[in-house]
């Protein structure tokens, strides 16, 4: 069953990667989640973008566990669960975990205290992501809903 | 030191320089406004387009409060500009700079404009007024981390200040006011970004990285090898033609601009910012003569890369991503000095233009000489474009000037396919290419039967622009520079003696005098008029090359560039800028004679 899991989380992923990009490539956002990832660790560009899959793909992994455990202890899954547990998730994503933690653990992620120092900032996302494009928060809803609904769907498949 | 003018709110064409990072291009007045800059990319919708509609534009205005003059230069070898302001109270020097992104966490675009108090006090005041999508977006404007923002979908920038005072944000705009004095910096940055979140500069970083930008310019600048006549403005040339060149993929960009008009007030204004494989062979020219060996490489992977989905034909333009797609349309905007109406995209990317092929295996040619031979797949490949030649040549076209008028049998098309045909078997010969070599011979000699037939007047003692017409046409030097026969043959002689005559007002040539489909007429082709120089240098006319040269660099504007034309009667640059075939053309043209008089 925690494979289902492990590639539910894996699938997700892709899925959420792709049409966060999509999104971007339609000029409904500027969010670039490998971008600012990859920032906390390196200031190089490639490496960035590197890094940040990276780390994009193992968070995506540690919350689809998260799921998992969450489906165990209510004994319950499936797609439908997986997709309100995304919305959920998105909505975390984008009120506290991009908007308030991760400018904490990011050594360069702007706040509104900031004002221009000695390093580089990268512009703050603001509550609900809003300041990447007005409609980032819709685009992250649909694409966490999709995450969950997959990594739902696979706990159930292999339960 | 000028004071600047600007008629209906536009600056004279040679009125700006040209910055760039390798990916897109800004032109600043010499007024200090920077009136033209497409982000990300120098193919992408402008947010600074007062070039082509002064009120809906966007601009990035420095100027100082009271009445000034300006006296500006670029920093020696660089394409960083220097432009000293000075008023009845004061000077201050700006410098402008798109940075390279050489370390720390770079911004995506980087604008930098350093103001240092020169003497006495002056009071500065700016005003960035990005309109996204050529005007047609007003940007939602913002502040994150203490810094203005302007963004609107996908795109987005940032003002940063650092000691030019408080940056306010007003209707659509962010402005400020400050009062530089002797010895004083200030910096105004303009961050952009694409697809991604903003990235905020510290001032110490910015300062770096233009220190960095200088020094690599500088580092690109000592490395060129040409040691002939005309230096510095084979160098500027240079330079102007490295900020044309798209670094991502290679691709060398026409001009900077679109829709420059070719005629003030008229309809003739198109889009440059394409890639032109007819430019090839100019440019693998001017490259090699440069010591540009990695751009000239770089360039011809490229051309066969971006050629491959169209192979064997060779389209007449490319976006500089290697795309074929250039869908020409209009823009709601006003055009430079009402010279409407603004295009982007190219009409003439699906025309037939015959040339296009003489001037890839001249580049090809070009390039086996230095690399002592071709890539195999190049070859193989140039080989299937050399046979798709002898089955196209006998078509009319729309000739190396695109016109828009009915397809003909245009004498440099077809001169240009013999000449396609002469390099295949050259190659052929020293073994670099492979194929039906019989059949290359045979066609190359009904080319000429056709061309000697049906294309040369000899009542006018020259070749003519087509065979159904006969009027000049100053595209026929090429026929000097591309070696379609001996260059002193008598033909040739009299042709370039013809274009002289009848095409030339002083240094600057036309076009030509035949019909083109549209209405209104151009001005000088400024580099037709290079052309004639190699073509006499080629022709070992050297006195009267050298006389049309010194005329022609001293035409250039006061920082070393020239446009697309200059207007013979008034002087007026015109047309797209700066253009790298003018630039191209000077470059080929110097070295020209500087290898005849070795």
């Amino acid at each position: 069953m925690i494979w289902g899991a492990i590639v539910g989380g894996l699938a997700g992923t892709v899925v959420l990667t792709t049409l966060l990009r999509a999104a971007s490539e339609l000029g409904l956002t500027r969010m670039d989640i490998p971008f600012l990832l990859g920032t906390a660790v390196t200031v190089d560009r490639v490496r960035a973008k590197a890094a940040g899959y990276a780390l994009h793909f193992l968070f995506g992994l540690v919350f689809a566990l998260v799921y998992f455990a969450v489906f165990a202890v209510i004994d319950r899954s499936g797609f439908l669960l997986g997709a309100v547990f995304g919305l959920v998730h998105a909505l975390f994503a984008g009120s506290a975990l991009v908007n308030i933690l991760l400018p904490v653990v990011h050594p360069r992620m702007g706040t509104t205290f900031d004002a221009a120092g000695s390093a580089p900032l990268l512009e703050p996302p603001g509550f609900l992501l809003r300041n990447y494009g007005r409609r980032t928060l819709v685009v992250t809803l649909i694409a966490h809903v999709a995450y969950g609904a997959i990594v739902g769907g696979f706990v159930r498949l292999a339960g | 030191m000028n004071r600047p003018v600007r008629i209906d709110g536009y600056a004279p064409i040679s009125d700006y320089a040209a910055i760039g990072d390798g990916r897109t291009v800004a032109l600043v007045a010499r007024d200090g406004a920077i009136d033209w800059l497409c982000l990300p990319d120098l193919d992408s919708a402008s947010t600074f387009g007062a070039l082509l509609d002064a009120d809906r534009g966007g601009r990035f205005l420095l100027q100082p409060d009271a009445p000034f003059e300006s006296a500006r230069r670029y920093v020696r070898g660089t394409n960083v500009l220097e432009t000293t302001l000075t008023t009845a109270t004061g000077s201050v020097r700006v410098t402008d700079a798109m940075t390279l992104p050489t370390s720390g966490l770079a911004p995506h675009r980087e604008l930098v404009r350093r103001i240092e108090g020169v003497s006495g006090e002056v009071s500065v005041r700016w005003s960035v007024q990005p309109r996204f999508s050529y005007g047609a977006v007003a940007p939602r404007m913002d502040v994150r981390a203490g810094v203005p923002v302007a963004a609107s979908g996908r795109d987005a920038v940032g003002v940063l200040s650092f000691g030019a005072g408080d940056a306010v944000r007003r209707d659509g705009g962010i402005d400020g006011r400050f009062v530089a004095r002797a010895g004083s910096t200030a910096c105004l940055v303009l961050t952009a970004s694409h697809q991604e979140p903003l990235v905020l500069p510290p001032r110490a970083e910015v300062e770096a990285r233009l220190e960095e930008t200088v020094r690599h310019w500088r580092e690109w600048s000592d490395g060129r090898e040409y040691d002939g006549p005309w230096t510095d403005a084979v160098l500027r040339s240079a330079l102007a033609l490295k900020l044309l060149v798209f670094a991502p993929s290679g691709a060398i960009a026409a001009a900077a601009t679109t829709s420059l008009p070719e005629e003030i007030g008229g309809e003739r204004n198109w889009d440059y910012r394409y890639s032109w494989p007819r430019d090839s062979a100019f440019m693998l020219r001017a490259l090699l003569a440069l010591g540009c060996g990695r751009e000239a490489r770089a360039f011809f992977s490229w051309l066969l890369h971006a050629s491959q989905l169209t192979h064997p034909e060779v389209r007449v333009l490319y976006r500089l991503n290697g795309a074929v797609d250039a869908a020409e349309e209009s823009l709601p905007l006003a055009g430079y000095r009402g010279s409407s109406p603004v295009r982007v995209g190219n009409g003439a990317a699906t025309q037939t233009q015959l040339d296009v092929y003489g001037e890839l295996l001249d580049a090809a040619a070009e390039l086996a000489r230095f690399e002592r031979g071709l890539d195999r797949d190049h070859a193989r490949r140039l080989a299937g474009v050399v046979d798709h030649v002898c089955n196209v040549w006998r078509q009319p076209d729309a000739g190396i000037w695109e016109v828009r008028s009915d397809p003909a049998h245009f004498t440099q098309s077809k001169m240009m396919c013999a000449v396609a045909l002469d390099r295949a078997v050259a190659l052929a010969d020293d073994g670099a290419l492979r194929g039906d070599t019989a059949r290359w011979r045979r066609e190359r000699a009904r080319i000429g039967a056709f061309v000697e037939t049906n294309c040369y007047s000899e009542a006018g003692r020259s070749y003519v622009r087509s065979s159904d017409e006969d009027v000049l046409d100053a595209s026929l030097l090429l026929a000097v520079l591309g070696r379609y026969d001996e260059p002193r043959s008598p033909r040739l002689l009299g042709t370039v003696d013809a274009v002289r005559r009848d095409l030339a007002t002083g240094p600057l040539v036309r076009r030509y005098v035949g019909t083109d489909g549209l209405a209104g007429e151009e001005g000088a082709f400024l580099a037709c008029s290079f052309w004639l120089v190699e073509a006499y240098a080629r022709q070992r006319r050297l006195d009267a090359a050298e006389e049309l040269m010194d005329e022609l660099v001293g035409l250039a504007n006061d920082v070393g560039l020239y446009a697309e034309e200059i207007d013979p009667a008034s002087g007026e640059f015109l047309g797209n800028f700066p253009q790298g075939l003018s630039h191209l053309a000077l470059v080929n043209a110097a070295a020209a004679i500087a290898e005849a008089r070795a």
